[in-house]
């Protein structure tokens, strides 16, 4: 191997590397139950995030100055069944990957420091930054990945800690009960991409994506799939993506993930978790190109996304669900850009639209000092008031588009009745009949623990 | 599905006329809403008493009420104070002192073998007592060492008597079976049972070897015998406290019996519609409508077809259609929903009271802004609150059919609903025998009491300690704690003022300059800290409005802002005017930020629109990295570039107050524009009266007015002044300054006997709290002649921001305890500009004291920020004590207020305070919310309490007993608060310096506790390196350490003398 090589080698473990060494200490010392004082956490996260930007800009550097546009690290098989199956781990720098991975260090890093103050004195401190280095390293790990094993990896940690997150607040019932949320729409979203994963191994023997992809660079890269392979494969990523970008039908985990502290919320779904499905459909983008349907679908789902986002962010009254509709119409207009076939288009948008969004999100509380500043500039702001709709005609259906919008477009209601309550009154049925089943073979009536009611508690003192 | 209509059933309502009902009714939603949160838009954030709504009632009567009203506790919780007791936050003596004091004469009275009652209660404080359901208590014995090992907490001596008489007796009494029997008193005889299950256990544990057991054998033997004993005990004792209190409303019933809450079906959907109907300009697109109020609004929106697919909103369009073809206004539709869900008349009150603090945060803002509409840009029609709740009563109708259907299987009509759960799930269930077994157990481990001296207990006797163990129960436990706690922090303050007062330092004869400030406790370090940099320097405290109530606007403002304590309305409005000669510049610049503001408007819509959005993110987004990582890591460069950037557009240095009428004043609804000369004179005199400066002017007289700002704060507006309504009192010191510095004000107040020295000039100057500067205004008006003096004032002044900044910051965990003055200041500029900052300042926190007199009795006094200082001479004052009437009567409402929201705050955070603030999400511009549909969450965040001693404000006011008694009968408002221990009151005799302590309506003398007070060459020799609360303490260079004040002594004397 050339040192240009070895270094680019030593550059890419590092970049991969030092997420992975925060991610290993902060939970490590969890686990063992020592807990790392507030500034020693501020700054191994600090380090890890500087010497990851600091490897990726190097590389980008390298890369810029020898030429090249496509840089692999293999870390080899990791499972092989000879002409069957490989697990291989693979990371991949090129014009897509590496900015969008000095992009998570940038915005990660920023959003770290200001939690290290933001959260002071909090008592889940540790808690927030062990989940902030998963989900760092899974940005890192789903960003460069070469193989879809290892954006799966990548891809799970983002959705675990951002579920996580979302129910930081345990001491109340809604964080945990819209994290759950969330956790089933992320489920959905991984059982696609996993279903994607097979249908590839199905296809082309492995998961390396530079083979789905065929030769080529990002994005000149020309797949050899049929048209119809193509379209299976396109549309399981899309559910994926849709899901973890909140596009149309799953947008409504969007506003429930506001529930964890404001850098959480800033960073995870308004700027760097919800781009990760466009992110996904870039990586891919090739694929979009042999199939028409498929490009139709994408552009439709992101239009209508758009649209969607825009009415519904339009009458959202709380500043974070409005900025997270916000975010959402852009989600949707990339993704759109993406299924008309552009590459760089859709890849400056995304950056400018995530940094954009974390600053906006970072100064949601000054939403009032900004109002009050703006008011005393131009006096009484446009459009704020009264809005004269009168009952009839095309009023009717403004006042029905308000209620739609203000009901999030009914998605989540849809959700819930047409798919959430079937599933559960099919899996309520097993439970039953597992009960009778069970009772019938004990040849004893309903069991004694069905009857004691539950206590959530301990023995403590009455307080 | 249930049906939703009951056959007209006979209800003992329907005998009264609808009209009668109706107006009922009504008075039932007024009693309801009083309850409601009435914090207002939180950009004008006035403290008030949490409990307001309580305060005809004494105060732990009160609290305990409140507490069961709104599910809060009304104290902190005992592990605390127990912490406290450890820590010596209070004092064992104090405890016993405070319990034998509540106890009175029952004190003594003996309980069975526990000894008195005093001594069982003070058992029952001193260690942790604890519970849980009888099914985990059974486990806990079965599985832990309960059983085992006695408590820890238990003395080794208390331990060794416990296992040596039960020895004793186990070899004497239990050993060898049917002779034992014979020795014990006959009564005990009827308790076969219990003698039986311990000679089972003793067989069990090896009865023939019982000369060699081991200790250990001992001891678990004693535990286990105790333990059966205590069982044994309370089988049988019927239930002696009343039960709790049963569920209210529908959805309460539900849950209990099913575990499924109705109320996250109606909160989110209600949430969301009031959220739209409230807001202030979140939304760019209004709700259509809104004009015709909230409940045609919502029939309108929602009652159209294509709704929700849910299955529990299915019947609402049915259901509002009904309404309308019935044409039911929204106080009949109540009507209707309660008669639908059978309430009837006689428990409407706590009905409608539980169902609309179900959603309290919305519903007390809508409740404000219906009240309050002048203080929000878009108002709602008055009657709004009643279509609220008749909104909310028919979801909960829908959700609790849904609810009970899908949970319960129940088809009948709701009005049914809460006597069928009644039938199915019983009469509520008494204390079981484990949990009353493990009080008497763990008691009588601490008391050392055998079992065999609890196993003679008669049953009669076993009733009344359980019933004395369930009387002091775990609320009056935390009372007498918290009664404890407050003692001590009241012993300290008036031991300090007793010790120091009487030794009167007289000021300097004519002070260079003098200083008045706002009486808020966060001046009391500035002013503490301008005596020790300049001890020529005199300081008064004052409401910080200075007595001039007055709508604002600056010359870049857009609004008229009220600049005066909530309580008083405003008659005047003041604009402040660019000079003349600026004008064209002060025009050009307007303009510019008008420009700007426009462009700044249209890219804040832009980045949420489709359009300009995607150009925007896709053109400029990435430059927003720049402002995102300045602003983050570096906040004090970026704000200072910032500024830099904005001193272009901001208005021209050179403006003026008009202060004064003009001729054409012709809209007197909305106050006159400025003020007469009388006026003006009737403000300046009663202020100078008010705090006492009335002669010895000296020859510069600064008025500070304060305000504080912080970036990324919805709370920014509570750190402001308060008696400025929650805005900044810089205008206010400006405005005065300018009113004294007039000569036609001189001369009339000069005709009604205040004399003004012509060499006086006053100054006004704003002091920001947060980053600790302050600024003067008006300097062009100093004349030459004061110009030096001047300058020298605010040298000291900057020196005293380097102290006080460093003063504040020994409270900030980030800071460290190692920065120098500057380093400090820099450091609270830092914290004012920073994004990430959630404690920007602590605000009011630790306030405790609030103290009305003069300064020379606290000056030199280190009061560690923890009290409110208004100057007030009685030595001045009539007999009819009218200028302390005044003060009181703006003092007390402010005071108390921000005390008591402190309070409630910190011993209840999560149910009177608002929370963490991380998660807060701001609504409708009104409010902040968890995440982005919970109710709008009122009261003050965690970490604007974090560091706050919940104890009700001592007030110390220097006047006779006799005069503040009179006061007390004569106004209702303070008498209230005092009677009912609001506030905890005590006087200072302005003559003999004796401390008298209001306690039961009466005054009684203060025994001062303490020998001396500390003493400290300086506030920072006495503060450095502490992050806690610190005591009271003399700061004086080289004076007599204070003593005990002997009124026998000469000394003593002359100061009475000098003071008569």
């Amino acid at each position: 191997m050339s040192n240009v090589g070895q270094m680019l080698f030593l550059l890419g473990l590092l970049v991969v590397g030092s997420p992975l060494l925060m991610t290993c200490v902060s939970g490590i010392s969890s686990l063992v139950g020592y807990r790392l004082s507030e500034e020693t956490t501020t700054r191994l996260g600090f380090w890890a995030v500087v010497c990851g930007l600091l490897a990726s800009v190097a590389i980008l550097l390298i890369m810029l100055v020898g030429g090249s546009r496509h840089v692999a690290i293999e870390l080899g098989h990791w499972a092989e069944i000879p002409h069957l199956y490989h697990f291989s781990v693979k990371f991949v720098f090129d014009r897509l990957s590496v900015p969008f991975v000095i992009l998570s260090f940038v915005l990660s890093g920023t959003i770290g420091a200001f939690a290290s103050r933001y959260m002071h004195r909090e008592p889940g401190f540790n808690r927030f930054f062990s989940l902030y280095s998963i989900f760092v390293l899974g940005m890192v790990v789903a960003a460069l990945a070469g193989t879809i094993e290892t954006l799966f990896a990548g891809w799970e940690l983002v959705g675990l800690s951002s579920a996580l997150l979302v129910s930081f607040y345990q001491e109340r019932s809604a964080p945990p009960r819209n994290g759950l949320w969330i956790w089933t729409v992320y489920r959905v979203s991984d059982a696609a991409l996993l279903l994607a994963a097979v249908v590839m191994h199905h296809l082309i023997g492995e998961g390396d994506l530079g083979l789905l992809l065929g030769s080529g660079v990002w994005p000149e890269e020309y797949p050899k799939l049929a048209s119809d392979e193509a379209l299976l494969v396109g549309l399981l990523l899309l559910v994926a993506a849709a899901g973890k970008s909140g596009l149309v039908p799953f947008s409504g985990w969007l506003p429930r993930a506001m529930e964890g502290p404001t850098p959480s919320s800033a960073v995870f779904y308004g700027a760097l978790s919800v781009h990760l499905g466009a992110f996904l459909l870039l990586r891919v983008s090739p694929l979009l190109e042999l199939s028409t349907s498929l490009s139709a679908a994408v552009v439709i789902l992101g239009l209508v996304t758009a649209i969607f986002a825009h009415f519904v962010g339009s009458v959202q009254t709380d500043i974070k669900s409005a900025l997270s509709f916000a975010s959402l119409t852009q989600v949707g207009v990339i993704v759109a850009e993406i299924g008309l076939g552009f590459h760089y288009l859709p890849l400056i948008h995304l950056l400018g639209h995530a940094c954009l969004r974390t600053l906006q999100f970072v100064r949601a509380p000054s939403l009032l000092q900004d109002y009050g500043t703006l008011e005393n500039a131009i006096g009484k702001l446009p459009d704020v008031g009264e809005r004269h709709v009168r009952p009839t005609g095309m009023g009717r259906f403004r006042i029905w588009l308000y209620r739609w919008s203000l009901e999030r477009g009914l998605l989540d209601s849809l959700l819930r009745e047409y798919v959430a309550s079937p599933f559960v009154r099919v899996l309520r049925a097993c439970d039953r009949m597992e009960r009778r089943w069970t009772d019938l073979l004990s040849g004893r009536g309903p069991q004694e623990r069905d009857r004691v009611q539950p206590h959530f508690g301990e023995i403590e003192e009455l307080t | 599905m249930p049906r939703l209509h009951s056959t007209d059933s006979q209800t003992p309502d329907a005998a009264i006329p609808r009209g009668n009902l109706l107006r009922r009714l009504s008075e039932s939603i007024e009693h309801a809403a009083h309850l409601l949160p009435a914090q207002g838009p939180i950009t004008v954030f006035i403290h008030h008493n949490t409990l307001h709504a309580f305060e005809h009632r004494p105060f732990h009567e009160a609290v305990n009420q409140a507490a069961q009203i709104f599910g809060c506790h009304p104290y902190l919780p005992k592990a605390q104070y127990r912490e406290a007791l450890q820590s010596g936050r209070i004092r064992f003596d104090e405890l016993k002192q405070v319990l034998k004091r509540d106890l009175g004469q029952r004190a003594d009275e003996p309980i069975a073998c526990f000894g008195s009652r005093f001594d069982l209660y003070l058992a029952m404080l001193q260690d942790p007592l604890r519970s849980g359901p009888a099914e985990e208590l059974l486990w806990f014995v079965a599985e832990t060492d309960a059983l085992r090992r006695v408590r820890p907490e238990v003395s080794a001596a208390v331990r060794s008597r416990l296992i040596a008489e039960t020895r004793r007796w186990t070899m004497r009494d239990l050993r060898g079976g049917g002779e034992a029997e014979s020795r014990h008193p006959p009564e005990i005889r009827n308790s076969p049972g219990t003698l039986t299950s311990l000679r089972e256990l003793l067989s069990r544990f090896g009865e023939a070897t019982i000369e060699s057991w081991s200790d250990e054998t001992w001891e678990c033997f004693t535990l286990q015998a105790l333990w059966r004993v205590c069982c044994d005990g309370v089988r049988d004792l019927p239930s002696l406290s009343p039960p709790p209190a049963t569920a209210v409303r529908h959805r309460d019933w539900l849950l209990q019996a099913t575990g499924e809450d109705g109320d996250l079906l109606v909160n989110a959907l209600l949430i969301r519609f009031t959220a739209a109907f409230l807001d202030q300009g979140v939304a760019q697109a209004a709700m259509p409508l809104r004009k015709e109020g909230f409940y045609r609004a919502f029939s309108s929106i929602y009652g159209q077809p294509l709704g929700s697919p849910e299955r529990w909103l299915r019947g609402l369009p049915a259901e509002l259609r009904r309404i309308e073809a019935e044409r039911l206004s929204p106080l009949e539709s109540v009507l209707d929903s309660l008669e639908q869900l059978g309430v009837h008349a006689d428990e409407w009150d706590e009905f409608l009271s539980a169902t609309l603090l179900a959603l309290r945060g919305w519903g007390g803002m809508l409740r404000q802004i219906e009240t309050h509409s002048d203080r929000v840009v878009v108002p709602v029609p008055s009657g709004s609150l009643v279509e609220f709740l008749a909104i909310r009563l028919l979801l909960d109708r829908l959700a609790t059919a849904h609810v009970a259907h899908t949970a319960m299987r129940f088809e009948g009509c709701l009005g049914e609903l809460r006597d069928t759960i009644r039938r199915r799930s019983g009469c509520p269930r008494p204390p079981s025998v484990e949990e009353r077994a493990f009080l008497v157990f763990q008691l009588a481990q601490v008391l050392g009491l055998s079992p065999d001296a609890l196993h003679r207990l008669q049953p009669g006797e076993w009733a009344e300690v359980m019933r004395e163990i369930e009387t002091f129960g775990s609320l009056e436990r935390r009372r007498i704690f918290h009664l404890a706690y407050e003692q001590r922090l009241a012993t300290a303050a008036l031991d300090a003022i007793s010790i120091y007062s009487p030794q009167h330092k007289s000021p300097a004869p004519l002070p260079a300059f003098q200083v008045v400030c706002c009486l808020d406790e966060r001046e009391e370090s500035f002013r503490r800290h301008l005596e020790e940099v300049s001890p020529q320097v005199e300081t008064f405290g004052a409401a910080g409005f200075f007595g001039l109530a007055m709508y604002y606007r600056g010359a870049n403002e857009a609004h008229f802002r009220p600049l005066c304590p909530i309580t008083v309305r405003p008659r005047h409005r003041v604009v402040e005017d660019v000079t003349p000669g600026d004008e064209v510049d002060g025009e050009l610049r307007a303009k510019t930020r008008r420009l700007l503001g426009m462009a700044t408007h249209r890219l804040h819509r832009g980045s949420r629109s489709v359009g300009s959005g995607t150009l925007l993110a896709g053109g400029v987004g990435v430059l927003a990295t720049f402002p995102l990582v300045a602003r983050i890591l570096f906040p004090r460069l970026a704000a200072r570039i910032r500024k830099t950037l904005g001193r272009v557009v901001q208005p021209p240095r050179n403006t003026r107050l008009r202060l004064e009428r003009r001729a054409d004043d012709s809209a007197p609804e909305n106050g006159h524009a400025g003020f007469t000369v009388e006026e003006m004179t009737d403000a300046a005199e009663r202020l100078l009266h008010d705090i006492g400066l009335t002669a010895d002017f000296a020859r510069l007289l600064l008025l500070v007015g304060h305000g504080s700002n912080s970036l990324n704060n919805p709370y920014n507006s509570a750190y402001n002044c308060g008696a400025c309504g929650g805005s900044a009192g810089g205008p206010n010191a400006r405005a005065m300054a300018a009113v004294l510095n007039d000569p036609r004000v001189r001369a009339a107040l000069n005709a009604r006997g205040l004399e003004l020295p012509q060499r006086t000039v006053a100054v006004g100057a704003y002091h920001n709290t947060c980053n600790e500067t302050v600024t003067f205004f008006d300097l062009d008006e100093i004349p030459s002649s004061h110009r030096a003096e001047f300058e020298q004032a605010q040298r000291a002044i900057e020196a005293v921001c380097d102290r006080n900044a460093h003063e504040r910051c020994r409270r900030f965990m980030s800071a460290p305890l190692t920065l120098t003055f500057a380093e400090a200041r820099e450091h609270v500029e830092e914290r004012a500009e920073d994004l990430a900052q959630t404690r920007p300042e602590l605000g009011h926190a630790t306030n405790a004291l609030t103290i009305i007199g003069r300064r020379e009795r606290t000056r030199g006094l280190f009061l560690d920020r923890r009290a409110f200082l208004a100057s007030y001479d009685p030595t001045r004052d009539d007999a009819e004590c009218t200028v302390l009437v005044r003060v009181l009567q703006a003092v007390f409402p402010v005071c108390a207020g921000i005390n008591l929201e402190y309070y409630f705050s910190k011993v209840d955070n999560f149910g009177f305070g608002s929370g963490s603030k991380l998660p807060h999400n701001l609504a409708a511009m009104l409010g902040v919310m968890d995440g982005a549909a919970s109710d709008l969450r009122t009261g003050l965040p965690w970490q604007m309490v974090e560091i706050h001693e919940p104890v009700r404000s001592l007030f110390i006011i220097e006047t006779r007993p006799e005069d503040m008694l009179t006061i007390i009968d004569r106004c209702e408002g303070i008498g209230r608060m005092c009677r009912n221990g609001w506030v905890q009151l005590a006087v200072l005799h302005p003559e003999t310096q004796r401390v008298s302590v209001f306690r039961g309506g009466v005054f009684e003398p203060y025994e001062v506790q303490a020998e001396t007070l500390p003493r400290a060459t300086s506030s920072v020799d006495w503060y450095r390196g502490c992050r806690d609360h610190l005591e009271f303490c003399q700061v004086a260079n080289g004076a007599e350490p204070a003593r005990r004040f002997e009124p026998s002594s000469p000394r003593s004397q002359t100061v009475g003398a000098a003071d008569a």
